[in-house]
C-alpha cells in the first residue's frame, strides 16, 4: 500500500516588504481589491515534493535555506504564495522549543489546547492525559506554568503529546536534542516504532548522522530551491562537498597562523566528513597528514572517544618512540593501523591532534564519526578479551527441571 | 465539529482568563454593569434630573438596564475580538488552524458573560415589581442572538484590518464611546430634535434598545418592518466580515 500523503507542487512563499505603517495601509487597500501586492522577497521558489505513506524525507540546508518555511507550508501555519500543498493526513509537529505552548498557562492547560487544535474531544483528551503525563515525566511540573519549565522539560511535554497523538505525518527537527539522555533513548525507541508501525517522517536536520539514520529520502534546500532530491546519501554527500568546496577557502587563511594545523584526515580511505562504518573486530586504518609551519616535526596524538567525549584510548607516536613521516618541507604524515577493533557497536569519534616537537602544547584538532555495528548482546564499550573458567553443559536444563 | 470543539475551548480559556487571580471571580462579571448603572442612574436621574420620554412609568432604571447589558456585550466584544489576532500571533504562527475560531471566542465569550448578567438583572427587576412582560422574554434572547451576528460580523473585519493597521485598537475605546452615546441606551429616540431622529436608523445598534425595551416594557417598539431591516442587515454585516476576513486571513502571517 503505497499512497501518497503529502504532495507539493511549485511551491514557492514570498513576505511583502512593508517598512513603514503606509505601506501596510497600502497592502491591506490592495489585499481588499484583490491585488497581488507586488514588492515582495521571495523565500521559496518552486519547491516540489511528494512523500508517501511509510517514507521518512530528511530536509538538509544552510541556515536561511528556507527549511522552516518548507515545514509551516507543509503544517498550514503559512499559505504559500505560489503553488499547492496536499497532506492526506492528520499532521503532528515538534518544531521550534514550546512552539504553540502558552507560556502562563500549566501543562496540563496546555496539553487540552493542544489537544484541541489536533481536533480531539473533551473525552478523547481526558482518556490520553494519562499517557501523555507518563510519558513526559516531568512530575509536579505538570501543574506549574510553561514559563517555569527548562527547555528540556518543554520539550519532554511537546514530545508526550505528538507521541500520544499518533499523528500520520511527523514534522520534527533537532529540539530533541535538548533532551537528557534518558529522554532522547525514549524518543528514538518511540520513532523506531512508529517508523516500523508505517508512520511518515520528515525530519530537518544539520546532523547529517541522524538523516542518514532516519530517512531514506532527502532534499537539499539552497536559497529557497531545491539543490538536490533523492536517494539520502547521494543528497547528503552532496551537501557536504559542497559545504567543503565553501570553506575550504577560509581554512588555511584562519589556520595557517598555527605553527601546527591538520590538513586532512582519512579513515580506511575515507575523507568525507561523513561517519564511517565498521563492524566489531574490523580493521581501522587512520592517515592524517599535519602542516608545520617551521617545518619542525611534530608529535602526533590519535584517540578514540564516545560521541559525548568520554575517552576510551589515546595513544602518541611519542610515547610509542615513532615518529610521522615528512612528506616535503613542511607536510608531515602519520599512519596507524587499529587491527580487530574492540570497540562494542555504537557511535565514536576518532581524533587526532598536532603537538609541538616536544609533546608539551597541543594545537589543532581533526576528527572523524566511526559508527561500529554488530549484532552483539554484550555490555559496555569495548570487548576485553576473556576465558570463561569450566563450564557445566546443559545446566539451563537442570535448573528448569529442578523446579 | 472540530472546529465547535476548538471555540468552545477557546471560550473556556477567556472565561478563565478574565477572572485568573481575582478574588471574586465571575462576580465581577456582574458587579461591574451594576456599578455602572448606579452611577449612570444616579448621575442622570438626581444630577441632571433626566425627562426621558417613555420612561416615565417603569423608571429611568430599568429602561436604562435594559440597554446597558445589550451594550457591553456588544462593545466588550467588539473590542476584546480585535485585539484577538494579534494577542495569539504567538499561537498563529506556530500551529496551523482556523482563526476565525479565535475571533467567534473572544465575542461569544463577552455575550455569554453579559448575557448572564442580562438574564439576572431581568429577574432582579421583575421581583423588585418593574412591570416586565415575561413572555417577551424569549423575544429580547432572539434580538441577542441577532445583536451577536451584528457584533461577530463587525468584529471579523475590526480583527483584520487591526493586523494590518494597529491604530484601530488605539482608537477603538473613543470609537465605541461615540457609538454609545449616538445610540438610544441613555435615553430614548423620541427626546432628541425631530431633525435628528431619523439619522439614528442608520446606527445598526439602535434597533436593539428599541426592541428589548418593546418587548418588555411595551415602550414604543421598532415595526415589523423595522424589525426585518435589523435582521437583514445584521446577516449582512456578517456576511461581508466572513468574506473580507476570509480574503485577508492568508495573508496576516505577513504583518504579525
Amino acid at each position: 500500500m503505497s499512497s501518497v500523503l503529502v504532495e507539493a507542487r511549485g511551491l514557492g512563499k514570498s513576505y511583502p516588504l512593508v517598512f513603514r505603517a503606509r505601506d501596510r495601509l497600502r497592502a491591506l487597500w490592495r489585499l481588499l481589491v484583490g491585488h497581488r501586492d507586488a514588492d515582495s522577497i521571495a523565500v521559496l521558489r518552486d519547491v516540489s515534493l511528494r512523500v508517501e505513506r511509510g517514507q521518512s524525507l530528511g530536509l538538509i540546508g544552510e541556515n536561511g535555506a528556507g527549511k522552516s518555511t518548507l515545514l509551516k507550508l507543509l503544517t498550514g501555519v503559512l499559505t504559500p504564495s505560489a503553488g499547492s500543498v496536499k497532506v492526506d493526513g492528520r499532521v503532528g509537529a515538534l518544531l521550534e522549543l514550546g512552539a504553540g505552548f502558552h507560556p502562563d498557562y500549566s501543562g496540563r492547560d496546555n496539553i487540552a489546547l493542544s489537544a484541541a487544535l489536533y481536533g480531539l474531544s473533551a473525552e478523547e483528551t481526558r482518556a490520553k492525559l494519562p499517557e501523555i503525563v507518563a510519558f513526559a515525566d516531568i512530575g509536579r511540573y505538570i501543574d506549574e506554568p510553561v514559563k517555569h519549565y527548562s527547555s528540556g522539560m518543554t520539550v519532554r511535554l511537546g514530545f508526550a503529546i505528538v507521541a500520544a497523538l499518533k499523528p500520520d505525518l511527523l514534522i520534527t527537527d533537532e529540539v530533541l536534542a535538548v533532551g537528557d539522555e534518558a529522554f532522547q533513548k525514549k524518543c528514538v525507541r518511540w520513532m523506531e516504532e512508529y517508523l516500523s508501525g508505517g508512520g511518515t517522517l520528515i525530519l530537518v536536520s544539520h546532523s547529517m548522522y541522524h538523516v542518514q539514520k532516519l530517512c531514506r529520502q532527502a532534499i537539499w534546500l539552497r536559497a529557497g530551491q531545491v539543490a538536490a532530491s533523492g536517494d539520502v546519501f547521494a543528497v547528503t554527500q552532496a551537501y557536504l562537498a559542497y559545504q567543503e568546496s565553501k570553506s575550504a577557502p577560509s581554512t588555511p587563511a584562519s589556520a595557517q597562523n598555527l605553527e601546527f594545523h591538520m590538513l586532512d584526515l582519512a579513515i580506511n580511505g575515507s575523507t568525507t566528513d561523513v561517519p564511517v562504518q565498521v563492524e566489531t573486530g574490523d580493521a581501522v586504518h587512520v592517515r592524517a597528514r599535519v602542516r608545520s609551519r617551521e617545518g619542525r616535526p611534530p608529535v602526533m596524538l590519535v584517540g578514540i572517544a564516545r560521541m559525548d567525549g568520554t575517552p576510551i584510548y589515546g595513544v602518541s607516536t611519542e610515547m610509542d618512540g615513532v615518529f610521522p613521516v615528512r612528506e616535503n618541507t613542511d607536510v608531515f604524515a602519520l599512519d596507524i593501523e587499529f587491527d580487530r577493533l574492540p570497540l562494542l557497536p555504537g557511535a565514536y569519534v576518532i581524533k587526532v591532534h598536532p603537538l609541538d616537537s616536544e609533546g608539551v602544547r597541543l594545537f589543532d584538532t581533526i576528527e572523524r564519526g566511526l559508527t561500529v555495528r554488530g549484532a552483539s548482546r554484550e555490555f559496555g564499550m569495548v570487548r576485553l578479551a576473556h576465558n570463561w573458567g569450566k563450564s557445566d553443559e546443559g545446566a539451563m536444563d537442570r535448573k528448569v527441571t529442578g523446579q | 465539529m472540530p472546529v465547535l470543539r476548538l471555540a468552545l475551548h477557546f471560550i473556556r480559556r477567556d472565561l478563565r482568563n478574565r477572572y485568573l487571580g481575582s478574588f471574586s471571580g465571575g462576580l465581577w462579571a456582574l458587579l461591574q454593569p451594576l456599578a455602572q448603572l448606579a452611577v449612570y442612574s444616579f448621575v442622570f436621574v438626581y444630577v441632571f434630573k433626566a425627562k426621558v420620554p417613555g420612561s416615565d412609568a417603569p423608571g429611568y432604571v430599568p429602561f436604562l438596564a435594559l440597554a446597558l447589558w445589550p451594550w457591553n456585550a456588544f462593545a466588550e466584544g467588539l473590542s476584546r475580538a480585535t485585539t484577538a489576532i494579534q494577542d495569539n500571533a504567538a499561537l498563529i504562527q506556530k500551529v496551523a488552524m482556523p482563526r476565525e475560531v479565535l475571533i467567534f471566542a473572544a465575542v461569544a465569550a463577552s455575550f455569554l458573560v453579559q448575557g448572564i448578567g442580562f438574564l439576572a438583572i431581568i429577574v432582579a427587576l421583575f421581583a423588585f415589581g418593574v412591570p416586565i412582560d415575561p413572555f417577551g422574554i424569549p423575544l429580547v434572547a432572539l434580538a441577542y442572538v441577532q445583536l451577536f451576528a451584528l457584533a461577530l460580523g463587525i468584529a471579523f473585519v475590526f480583527a483584520a484590518v487591526q493586523v494590518f493597521v494597529r491604530d484601530l485598537s488605539a482608537a477603538l475605546p473613543q470609537l465605541l464611546m461615540i457609538w454609545m452615546f449616538a445610540s438610544p441606551v441613555f435615553y430614548a429616540r423620541e427626546s432628541l430634535p425631530e431633525a435628528y431622529r431619523s439619522w439614528m436608523a442608520l446606527n445598526p445598534f439602535t434597533h436593539y434598545p428599541e426592541f428589548i425595551r418593546g418587548a418588555l416594557l411595551h415602550t414604543p417598539a421598532p415595526s415589523l418592518a423595522g424589525d426585518a431591516i435589523a435582521l437583514a442587515s445584521s446577516l449582512a454585516v456578517l456576511a461581508i466580515g466572513w468574506v473580507v476576513f476570509r480574503r485577508l486571513d492568508p495573508h496576516f502571517e505577513n504583518f504579525l
